[in-house]
Formats: structure tokens, C-alpha cells, sequence
């Protein structure tokens, strides 16, 4: 059980307390496209105003409603904080989203390992850099999907 | 039990005082208010108790006004406290949360500037007046106003709570008025008698506002009312200036330095 706690091998097949409805259709609640990180533009129409999500990629995996619990309503961004590279990019991106997009909040949702927080700082300093001031929101899902903490930082 | 869930706190609590202490244990101040009129499920339901707490709260109070009724008992341990909840306020909240306490620095010097003013020969009423100023500038223009202008339109603003959050504010202003006139005639008892109302009515407004007003409407927040709500309460800051708060928290900050020294002579 030693190494990095965002690669260690875990395995939760084995678990049954599946509670929750499998019937009916559950319509996409994405709005926009593309949604990594480098691909987005500050500057596209779909992040004008708008509340946003930056999620860690797992995450979505990770939560079960992850759709209708927390994309609704938002734009988004994803990104990887171990594993994408050029992340200064990521910080003036958020900054401008801040500035010129004039976003309304942003809310950051990552895994609980640690590499994951890595996302929140990112938020973090291009939220100090941005001279415009938002709420700023952390969400940290653990690895069984499970909501950890959801807090305004 | 449903007529009682509808009836007005006061009523109940006059019919059968047991519900009073009961609701005291809980941390749910109902006693002392002045208004009384909030329904009892209001009460529970605005205190956010866990699930646990609230079963046995409720069990309680409808033997204590039926104790022949045959009531099933929750199956919790009734005895067990729950960890006090960390209050975790929203950003535009959470500044107001924080103008709180300037206002409080002023409550807090209030009985030694009222022992000051009695054992004064001549009326101070330069320093009463820039009290007052402090007051209606600061507390009730800068932060009562973003509560009336922002804060309290994001919930039903006919709501018991927030009724009495605005009589509060106006028996709050009645106060001040009356410190004006009793500084204008030298009425040194006036003034006395009004500063030390308001110190009190402040104080514990302030507390229900900070424990159990503001985390109630946080609850009811949406993340995109929260970001709408910091802006509009970031234009209501920009529109009068960053001086004022800082003028503020300088006055204070010289009232302090004043009366610590008369408190040390």
C-alpha cells in the first residue's frame, strides 16, 4: 500500500451498497464543446457570465450524478493536475475567464488524493491574479464517488 | 402534533413553559423573543439540527404538551451532544459576517463610554455624536442596508425571521434617536438607558443573524445567487468608497486606545 495515493491500484468491484435508481434516461447536461483546458478559449460565448465548473478528468468518472449534480446549469473546463503539462497556461486561462469573460462563480471539483489539489491552487492563483473578485468553491469527491467536502474557499 | 407544528412559538411556549426549556437545551433562543410569532416548524426547521436531534427534540416537545399521549420514542440516545456544526458562510455572507465585528468592538466599549459620559461633568457630546455617526454610517447605512437591499430579497422577505430582523433595525434606529436627544438636552439618563438598549438589542441580533439567519439563507443559496449576490454587494461597497470602512475602523480602533486608557487610570 505505499506510493503515490493518486495511482495505487484499489479495487472496489466488490461493492454493494448500490443504492439509487437505474430506470429512465438521463439527458446530458453539456452545453459547449471542446472542454479541455488548452482547447477552450476564455473568449467563447458559452463562458460569458456564466457560473463555471473546472473539473479534475477523474471526477467525472468518479461521481454518479456527477451531470445533473454539478454540470447543470455551468460551463466547464477539464484538466489534469498530475498528468497535463503547460499548467501556467491553466492560471491565465481562469484569470481571464475572471476578467474578461466576467464569470459569475467558479467551482473547482477534484479527487481527494493529493496530486488532485493541486487543480485548487491552479484556481487559487489565477483567482488572486484576476483584479475582478468571485466566489470560489472547492468540491473533493472521494474515490468511491462519494462527496467529501464542498466548501467556499 | 401537526396544529401544534402550526402554531406560533409564543403561544406555545405560554401554554406550556416546559417547551421553552426544552427548546433552550437545543440552543434554539425562543424565550426571550420580543416577537414570538414564528410557527414552531419554522423554529425547528430554520436551526438545521441533524436528523437524530431533531426526532428527539420533536418527541420531547409533544410529551411535554400531551404527557398522557401514548408517543413513540425516537430510537436515538437522547442524552448524546452532537458536535457543534462549523458554520461555513458563502463569500458575500461571510463579508457581512465580518462587518459584525467592528460593530461589536463598538457594543463592547458601550458601558464604559455610558460610565464615562455619568461620571463626566459636562455631557461629552462630540464623542456621542460620533457614536451616532459610527451607528447610522456604518451599521445601519453601509451594512443594514446591504441585509434590506440584497441579502433578505433572496428569501420570502414576509418570513417570522426576517420581520423581525427589520423591527429590530427600527427599534435599533428608535434608540439612536432617543441617544441624540438625550445628548442635545444633557439628559445624561436618556442616554444611558438608550445606549445601553442598543448595545443589547444589537448584541443579540447580531448573534441570531451570525448562527442562525445567515447559515439559513446560505442553505437556500443557489451558486449562481451566491456569485449575483457578492457582486451586488461589491457595488454596493464601490458606490460608497473603500474610505469608509477604513475611517471606521480607524475611529474605533482610537475609541478602543481612548477607553482602555480611562478603564487603566
Amino acid at each position: 500500500m505505499s506510493g503515490c495515493p493518486g495511482s495505487r491500484t484499489i479495487d472496489f468491484s466488490e461493492k454493494t451498497n448500490q443504492e439509487g435508481s437505474e430506470t429512465g434516461k438521463r439527458p446530458s447536461q453539456l452545453r459547449q464543446w471542446p472542454i479541455q483546458m488548452h482547447l477552450v478559449s476564455p473568449h467563447a460565448p458559452y463562458f460569458q457570465g456564466k457560473d463555471i465548473l473546472l473539473a479534475a478528468d477523474c471526477t467525472a468518472f468518479a461521481l454518479g450524478d456527477f451531470h445533473k449534480d454539478y454540470l447543470k446549469g455551468k460551463s466547464i473546463g477539464i484538466a489534469c493536475p498530475k498528468l497535463d503539462s503547460d499548467q501556467e497556461v491553466y492560471v491565465e486561462k481562469i484569470k481571464s475567464l475572471i476578467d474578461d469573460a466576467k464569470i459569475n462563480t467558479l467551482t473547482v471539483i477534484i479527487m481527494q488524493v493529493p496530486c488532485c489539489f493541486g487543480l485548487a491552487q491552479i484556481a487559487k492563483e489565477g483567482a488572486e491574479k484576476a483584479s475582478r473578485k468571485i466566489p470560489v468553491k472547492q468540491v473533493v469527491v472521494g474515490l468511491e464517488g462519494n462527496i467529501l467536502s464542498e466548501e467556499w474557499i | 402534533m401537526d396544529n401544534v407544528l402550526n402554531k406560533e412559538i409564543k403561544e406555545i411556549i405560554e401554554a406550556c413553559p416546559e417547551v421553552g426549556r426544552i427548546l433552550d437545551e437545543y440552543g434554539i433562543g425562543c424565550v426571550p423573543c420580543s416577537v414570538g410569532s414564528c410557527l414552531l416548524k419554522d423554529v425547528v426547521g430554520i436551526h438545521n439540527l441533524d436528523p437524530e436531534r431533531e426526532a428527539t427534540l420533536m418527541y420531547r416537545i409533544e410529551k411535554a404538551i400531551y404527557p398522557d399521549r401514548d408517543v413513540p420514542k425516537p430510537v436515538v440516545d437522547a442524552t448524546k451532544k452532537a458536535a457543534p456544526k462549523k458554520i461555513s458562510y458563502s463569500p458575500p455572507v461571510k463579508k457581512l459576517v465580518d462587518e459584525h465585528v467592528l460593530i461589536k468592538r463598538l457594543l463592547a466599549l458601550i458601558p464604559t463610554i455610558v460610565d464615562y459620559i455619568e461620571s463626566s461633568l459636562n455631557v461629552d457630546k462630540d464623542l456621542i455624536l460620533r457614536c451616532v455617526d459610527f451607528i447610522r454610517t456604518y451599521a445601519d447605512k453601509y451594512h443594514h442596508m446591504k441585509e434590506e437591499d440584497i441579502l433578505f430579497k433572496y428569501v420570502d422577505e414576509n418570513a417570522e425571521i426576517i420581520q423581525i430582523m427589520y423591527k429590530d433595525h427600527d427599534t435599533g434606529r428608535d434608540h439612536i434617536r432617543q441617544v441624540v436627544e438625550g445628548a442635545e438636552k444633557g439628559n445624561k439618563a436618556q442616554i444611558r438607558e438608550h445606549l445601553l438598549g442598543y448595545r443589547e438589542l444589537l448584541t443579540q441580533h447580531i448573534k441570531k443573524e451570525d448562527e442562525i439567519l445567515y447559515p439559513w439563507i446560505d442553505r437556500q443559496l443557489s451558486t449562481t445567487q451566491v456569485g449575483e449576490m457578492f457582486r451586488r454587494c461589491n457595488e454596493a461597497d464601490a458606490s460608497v468608497g473603500d474610505e469608509l470602512p477604513r475611517k471606521y475602523e480607524k475611529f474605533i480602533a482610537e475609541l478602543e486606545e481612548k477607553f482602555l486608557q480611562e478603564v487603566t487610570k
